[in-house]
């Protein structure tokens, strides 16, 4: 369990680290493998795909896939609507949500205890279990087939982890500057925004990155609330090239990379806060 | 009246997010038990109580048995077997060796990547006709001619359940690893100066110090598990004939495909109930931590 690197290493401690070398090394190659196996598909002819003898790796790879989405399907329409769910429910989710998180950890009133359990409860009813009443709300409000709908419903679902990490963070920093500035005549909203929340910027970026990643991966209710081809994310829109009778492999594979390429990056960038933040329990996309 | 404000100011705080739960989370959730209870049109207009007429509808069916059971297997092997080895694969990157912060950036990828588009890759990858597992293994000479690895519905679904086990592996390893690197170190140098060995260690001091992470992340995984929508729908669609179908796929289906919303919110209740035992004790426990 140890870190044991600084002892001279035994014969059999030897044996083991090669050992832990050699697992590690093969999950890795096993978590990578499907990535390598979309971005060599990506890259192949259709016939090549389909041919009965296959290959590995592309005979000649066609980095004109990649320029031929963009034409055979509207994906800077996806991109853009992606970009602009993901965004659009970060900057709700966390304007809703830090007021929210601030109140339970510095103010006591009646019904905090229910607030917040409503908020833990709130993650076990995921969007698909409910979809049939978010379809209603969204009819009577008129806002089936819009990227304003989903920005909400990511919002609202992302509130009960919003609220939970940042809570966490905001109890974790002392509340004394922010009483010394009320004394100097700050009131609760300029202390909040001048002296606690850039002390808690790590969290609050933590945060902010997981709920675009939440809503950048969003896809159930997306499927179901978006009927105009122009208005679907990345996740929905990249599956015209999944169609009933011919899948476009190398299309599909191609679009995706540009799917989940942002995310990925973003997901590596707060690993390391990740680990701090999953403490407190309640974060997952 | 500066008493009157100081009492109401922490409800203007909270107010917005209220709001935004409110319309968006506990409307939907009344209007699912209202057409659970309700007859229901193909159009979607609520025509009138009908009682638990929905419900005895849905009960009645052996589809709904099936699905159950689905729901049961695709729930108890995911969360099962993902914890398991994600558990043992953040032992093994809690040992400090060079490339871990390599390693550990590599498991976050599964996590990261959105459902749909993992369960496309793993359609591809076990593809009989073009598929690149059988391409890999007939070019490594471990077979020699290409294998249908989906023969029957028992096969997609338990490819469908080995899709679900690697996205969610990554979870499982990060919430443990934040509980074994909270855990204090001379406690296994005190278990090792007292001659206790690695399993003994293992038992006595790493399980019961990250059981708390444990709970958390099984919790949360039943309920996610449970609720996982776009896997199955992408590779199977709960085809052929419900055999892969999860409750969610199947009111989905129903919902959308079949205009039974009446049907469909039934069973979105009888979800609700299952998971909400679910959601208690993760409430309690979770609650409890945050008194520590």
């Amino acid at each position: 369990m140890k870190e044991t690197a600084h002892k001279p290493l035994n014969g059999k401690k030897l044996a083991l680290r090669i050992l832990l070398y050699v697992v590690v090394f093969l999950i890795c190659l096993l978590i990578l493998y499907p990535y390598f196996a979309m971005f060599c598909t990506s890259l192949k002819d259709r016939s090549e795909i389909f041919s009965a003898s296959g290959t590995v790796v592309p005979k000649n790879a066609l980095w004109s896939n990649f320029a031929d989405i963009w034409s055979r399907a509207p994906m800077a329409k996806y991109m853009m609507n992606s970009i602009l769910i993901a965004g659009g429910s970060t900057i709700i989710a966390l304007l809703c949500g830090i007021p929210a998180a601030y109140a339970l950890s510095r103010m006591k009133f009646k019904g905090d205890i229910a607030f917040l359990g409503f908020v833990i409860v709130s993650q076990m009813f995921a969007p698909v279990v409910l979809l049939i009443g978010i379809y209603k709300v969204m009819m009577t409000l008129n806002l089936t087939n819009s990227i304003l709908g989903l920005i909400f419903i990511n919002a609202a679902f992302n509130q009960a982890f919003t609220i939970w990490l940042l809570r966490g963070t905001f109890m974790g920093i002392s509340s004394e500057m922010e009483q010394a500035a009320k004394i100097d005549g700050c009131n609760r909203f300029e202390a909040m925004i001048k002296i606690l929340l850039p002390v808690a910027a790590p969290g609050i970026v933590t945060t902010l990155i997981f709920v675009f990643i939440n809503a950048w991966n969003e896809y159930t209710v997306a499927l179901t609330l978006i009927s105009d081809d122009l208005n679907k994310p990345l996740t929905v829109g990249i599956n015209i090239f999944n169609g009933y009778n011919m899948i476009e492999w190398q299309y599909l594979f191609s679009a995706s990379l540009f799917a989940i390429a942002p995310v990925v990056v973003l997901f590596a960038i707060i690993e390391k806060n990740l680990v701090s933040g999953l403490a407190s329990g309640g974060v997952k996309g | 009246m500066k008493k009157i404000i100081q009492k109401i100011e922490p409800y203007i705080w909270i107010l917005p997010s209220v709001l935004l739960m409110f319309v968006f989370i506990l409307i939907p959730i009344v209007f699912v038990f209202r057409m659970a209870l309700s007859k229901v049109s193909r159009a979607g207009l609520i025509k009138g109580f009908t009682g638990f007429a929905n419900f005895s509808k849905i009960l009645s069916t052996p589809t709904f048995s099936m699905v159950l059971k689905n729901t049961l297997v695709w729930t108890v092997a995911v969360v099962g077997l993902s914890t398991l080895l994600g558990f043992i694969l953040a032992l093994l990157l809690n040992n400090a060796f060079k490339g871990r912060k390599v390693a550990r950036a590599i498991v976050v990828f599964p996590w990261a990547t959105t459902l749909v588009v993992q369960a496309s890759i793993w359609k591809f990858i076990i593809d009989t006709d073009y598929g690149t597992l059988n391409t890999l293994l007939m070019r490594l000479g471990i077979i020699d001619h290409a294998v249908n690895w989906t023969p029957s519905a028992g096969a997609w679904f338990a490819w469908e359940i080995a899709c679900g086990i690697f996205v969610t592996i990554p979870f499982v390893t990060f919430t443990v690893l934040s509980g074994l690197q909270s855990i204090d170190g001379s406690y296994y140098e005190a278990a090792t100066v007292d001659g206790a060995n690695y399993w003994q260690q293992l038992f006595k001091i790493t399980i019961p110090l990250v059981s708390s992470s444990l709970t958390v992340s099984t919790v949360l995984n039943i309920i996610y598990v449970f609720n996982s929508f776009p896997i199955i729908w992408n590779m199977t669609k709960g085809d052929p004939g419900n055999r892969t179908d999860t409750l969610v796929t199947y009111l989905y289906k129903l919902a959308f495909y079949n205009g039974k919303q009446g049907e469909a919110a039934a069973v979105s209740v009888i979800g609700f109930m299952i998971l909400l035992v679910c959601a208690t004790v993760y409430m309690v426990a979770t609650l409890r931590k945050g008194d520590e």
